[in-house]
């Protein structure tokens, strides 16, 4: 590649991370001033929506329940998905394409159908749908995903080191704890972060299985079709602000485990 | 042929009965009946497929055999589980847990035990020491390490278990050549020093040779040999076991004539003729044997010896003369050898 | 022998868990679809009344709508995202590694969020891009909010990811030397991307590309934020059905309409596909 289409390509690049990043960095710009209509440049910048939005008390009820459903779905959703990823990456057994194919399946499926469906499902059942609900239709999705990605990291995995574990005198037990599990604590660990970032910030899905309650993606939809208001603002940059935050937290996390991790016990003989 | 006159002194350290392990309609080990002495390196060769590692993983107790019994010193192993057995093995694969230090590869037998940290510690240190590694490598990572010092983490790790009998399953096929020579001394050393029973599994012939006190011969489940590395090597039992011992000549003899020289021995019986390389040599008028006009196909100098390619009547032949052989393509030489000096075998 | 048990063993609650919760709504979707159109019990008197009308009852433009901008909003994902997989590949290293977490954040932040700041962005007046441009270069422009070029903005900057990550995934499998080799032989830049690069890093395409479509087929927050009161796409039609018309069976209807059509798409392309080596690098 020439000198100059290296200037081009760096120069597309940082295009297409402006572009993705121009509306993300609007809602904080809208969110500094807390006038009835928005009006940019603001002639008084303020962090006033923010105080507003600290003082409501919808907005510690909206974080909770998005909170609730997010832990919910990423426990749930990595014990299930261990289980999935050993069949879809670890065994070698008849049936184990199909089940592959079967997997992936709700990923390829319009999320808005698979709400509406699930609605239905749960009203013929005659359940009312609360916050319980969205949990269990958030994992239709989620698990599919985290399944995906604990395989990915135990594709990599050389299952001679169980025999090896076994050979070397560890029960059955001792294996899973000592091996099997630290090996795939990487892959769990994002697992998991994906699991709670997708369910934190799932909008589709949660609009018709939340009934009466409702998640902060489903709120600011609410909002923002209907009329602009600053605190709308201030509240989207608080939520997003919570998951990158998050976010950040995991991968350290697993940045740590990548170089320390080694050391096992904490032992430096 | 076969070592029915064993000398007695030495124990029988594990005793394979009728072992067989069938997949469906394929049997991947036919009735395998074997004795393993104490303290003696015991060498499995065989092509790929030929149920080498099946065999040994049913040793390890990580597979069960379909029918026959197993015994450790005469008792029972055959459904005692892997992690219950006196035995550790080396895996192909070395099967490292690359999430771990040198040092928590090396102790995780005596972990597995409940042994306290230190002792595990000062244990580790002494095994890493013996596998020439030295304790620096304790702290450091699995995955930094080259692959021959993976190679010794891995014999570190099965010998701290302080097995009765350890297992290879072929462990240095990955290395390259110098590294392979120098580990397999270091590994018959280790083994007289340590004085343990070694069952090793191999498709090299060559890594058989140099470490073995025996060798078996495998072939499509069965074990179609068991001897010494000489033995093997100079009364194969068939044409198989004798090509599968690297370059040989042979040739069909039918009512006591050799068949490709149209040439008659008397004292040779039926079957086939095996002649090493090294069997045929220029000759004399006045030496012994069968005589015949070779022109010279091919040199290749290797190193201490040369390899000559002949066109005779009976084909192709290939000899071995030591490097001083100063023979070139296309010279004409009469060659030789002396069928009362070789070995037949019938099919 | 035991791998086909453990296998079985733990795939069954995985199994178990999509058959109640995917393969059994998508039934009694199905099951409400035979129903007399505004019952809301299911029995089994069945009908064929709900998808009569769907074919008759003008519900044409929605599916028209969405099936077109899933197509060109695919097409377009598709030629934004193959150079800028080929520049992170070509790249490769510590910048381009924070480039593609950067590209990869905005997945994980929500549409709700990320269409809102859109919105502003757009706004006539006093949005980010009027105001600013007002404000600095005394410029006033106008505004492509409420319109369906709004739309189908908002489909490409929230599905952009979905294809760029498979395409990356598909780079990847083009080995350089296969590219130095069709060089030698005499193949121009283009002739390569034809008949080398295109081909091998075709799963990763076909993946980005099925993803994206399908997930165009069933949005519709883009509309609701972005496209005013243009356009009535498939999903929100469907869900008119549900909600204020309160007519299940023709929801139930429609929505099969459209797994149908999703089916199309997806099952052949998915059983083409080898995830054992695309998962596995």
């Amino acid at each position: 590649m020439t000198r100059a289409w290296k200037y081009v390509g760096a120069i597309w690049l940082a295009l297409v991370v402006v572009l993705l990043y121009l509306p993300i960095l609007s809602v904080g710009l809208a969110s500094l001033a807390n006038t009835r209509y928005m009006r940019f440049p603001h002639r008084n910048w303020s962090i006033g929506a923010y105080t507003d939005a600290l003082s409501q008390h919808e907005t510690l009820v909206l974080h909770l329940t998005s909170l609730k459903v997010a832990l919910l779905v990423t426990v749930l959703s990595v014990i299930l998905a261990t289980l999935g990823a050993m069949a879809f990456a670890r065994y070698d057994w008849r049936g184990r394409s199909a089940f592959q194919k079967v997997v992936v399946l709700p990923i390829f499926f319009p999320q808005p159908v698979l709400g509406l469906a699930l609605l239905l499902f749960f009203s013929a059942l005659g359940f009312t749908p609360t916050w319980k609900t969205a949990v269990f239709a958030h994992m239709v999705w989620v698990l599919p995903i985290v399944t995906l990605v604990i395989s990915i990291r135990l594709f990599g995995y050389d299952p001679a080191q169980e025999d090896a574990a076994r050979d070397l005198g560890a029960s059955r037990w001792q294996v899973l704890r000592e091996v099997t599990l630290p090996y795939l604590s990487p892959g769990l660990i994002s697992g998991g972060l994906f699991a709670f970032l997708l369910s934190w910030s799932n909008l589709p899905l949660s609009i018709f299985t939340t009934g009466a309650d409702t998640t902060l993606p489903e709120w600011l939809f609410s909002r923002v079709a209907t009329n602009y208001a600053p605190v709308v603002s201030a509240i989207a940059v608080i939520a997003t602000l919570a998951s990158v935050l998050l976010g950040c937290v995991v991968i350290l996390i697993l940045r740590l485990i990548d170089t320390h991790g080694i050391k096992g016990d904490g032992d430096h003989g | 042929m076969t070592r029915t006159a064993e000398p007695a002194q030495r124990q029988t350290a594990l005793s394979l009965i009728g072992l067989s392990r069938h997949f469906g309609t394929f049997k991947a080990l036919d009735s395998i009946s074997l004795e393993i002495e104490e303290g003696e390196f015991f060498t499995i060769v065989g092509p790929s497929g030929s149920g080498k590692t099946t065999m040994l993983r049913i040793l390890a107790g990580l597979d069960q055999p379909t029918q026959g019994s197993l015994l450790l010193r005469g008792t029972d192993i055959t459904r005692m589980p892997a992690n219950q057995r006196p035995t550790a093995m080396v895996f192909q694969s070395l099967a490292l847990f690359d999430h771990r230090s040198v040092g928590e590869n090396v102790e995780f037998a005596l972990k597995m035990r409940g042994m306290p940290k230190p002792e595990r510690r000062e244990q580790a240190f002494e095994l890493l020491d013996l596998v020439h590694l030295g304790r620096d490598y304790y702290n450091r990572a699995v995955t930094q390490c080259s692959g021959g010092e993976r190679q010794r983490v891995a014999l570190a790790r099965a010998l701290a278990s302080d097995p009765e009998i350890l297992f290879f399953d072929e462990p240095l096929s990955a290395l390259d050549y110098r590294l392979r020579k120098t580990l397999e001394v270091e590994l018959r050393e280790l083994q007289r020093r340590t004085g343990r029973t070694f069952v090793y599994i191999t498709h090299s012939l060559e890594e058989a040779m140099v470490m073995s006190d025996r060798i078996g011969i495998m072939r499509e489940g069965k074990l179609v040999q068991i001897g010494t590395p000489a033995e093997i090597y100079g009364q194969p039992k068939d044409r198989f076991v004798a090509r599968f011992m690297g370059e040989v000549n042979i040739f069909e003899v039918s009512d006591h004539r050799l068949v490709d020289f149209e040439a008659s021995v008397s004292t040779v019986k039926d079957g086939f003729l095996i002649v090493r390389p090294e069997m045929l040599h220029p000759v004399d008028a006045e030496d012994p044997g069968l005589h015949f006009e070779a022109t010279i196909a091919e040199v290749f100098r290797l190193g201490s010896r040369v390899q000559l390619h002949l066109e005779t009547v009976a084909g192709l032949l290939v000899s071995e003369q030591p490097a001083s052989c100063q023979l070139k393509p296309n010279d004409a030489v009469r060659f030789g050898f002396d069928p009362d000096q070789t070995h037949s075998v019938p099919e | 022998m035991t791998q086909q048990k453990l296998g079985l063993l733990f795939m069954a609650p995985v199994a178990a868990f999509l058959l109640i919760g995917f393969v059994s709504p998508i039934l009694i979707v199905g099951w409400y679809s035979l129903m007399e159109p505004r019952s809301f019990d299911l029995n089994t008197v069945f009908t064929i009344a709900n998808y009569r009308s769907a074919f008759s009852d003008g519900y044409g433009p929605p599916f028209f709508w969405s099936l077109s901008f899933a197509a060109v909003t695919t097409l377009t994902c598709l030629v934004l995202a193959w150079p800028t997989a080929k520049l992170l590949h070509r790249f490769a290293g510590r910048g381009a590694a924070v480039i593609t977490a950067l590209i990869a954040v905005p997945i994980f932040i929500s549409e709700s969020v990320r269409l809102f700041g859109m919105s502003l962005f757009l706004m006539p007046g006093g949005g980010i891009l009027a105001g600013s441009m007002r404000a600095l270069f005394d410029l006033s422009i106008g505004s492509v909010l409420n319109t369906k070029l709004a739309v189908y903005l908002g489909l490409v900057y929230v599905h952009f990811p979905f294809v760029l990550f498979p395409a990356l995934l598909g780079v990847a499998l083009i080995p350089q030397d296969r590219i130095d080799a069709a060089r030698d032989l005499g193949a121009s830049r283009w002739q390569v991307l034809r008949e080398v690069e295109l081909p091998l890093a075709l799963p990763g395409l076909v993946i980005g590309a099925l993803l994206t479509f399908v997930l165009c087929i069933g949005a519709n927050a883009e509309a609701a934020i972005l496209g005013g009161q243009t356009v009535t796409v498939l999903t929100r039609a469907v869900e008119q059905r549900f909600s204020y018309a309160q007519d299940w069976p023709m929801g139930a209807a429609l929505t099969m309409l459209v797994i149908a059509m999703t089916a199309v798409f997806v099952f052949p392309a998915l059983s083409r596909l080898d995830l054992n080596r695309l998962i596995r690098r």
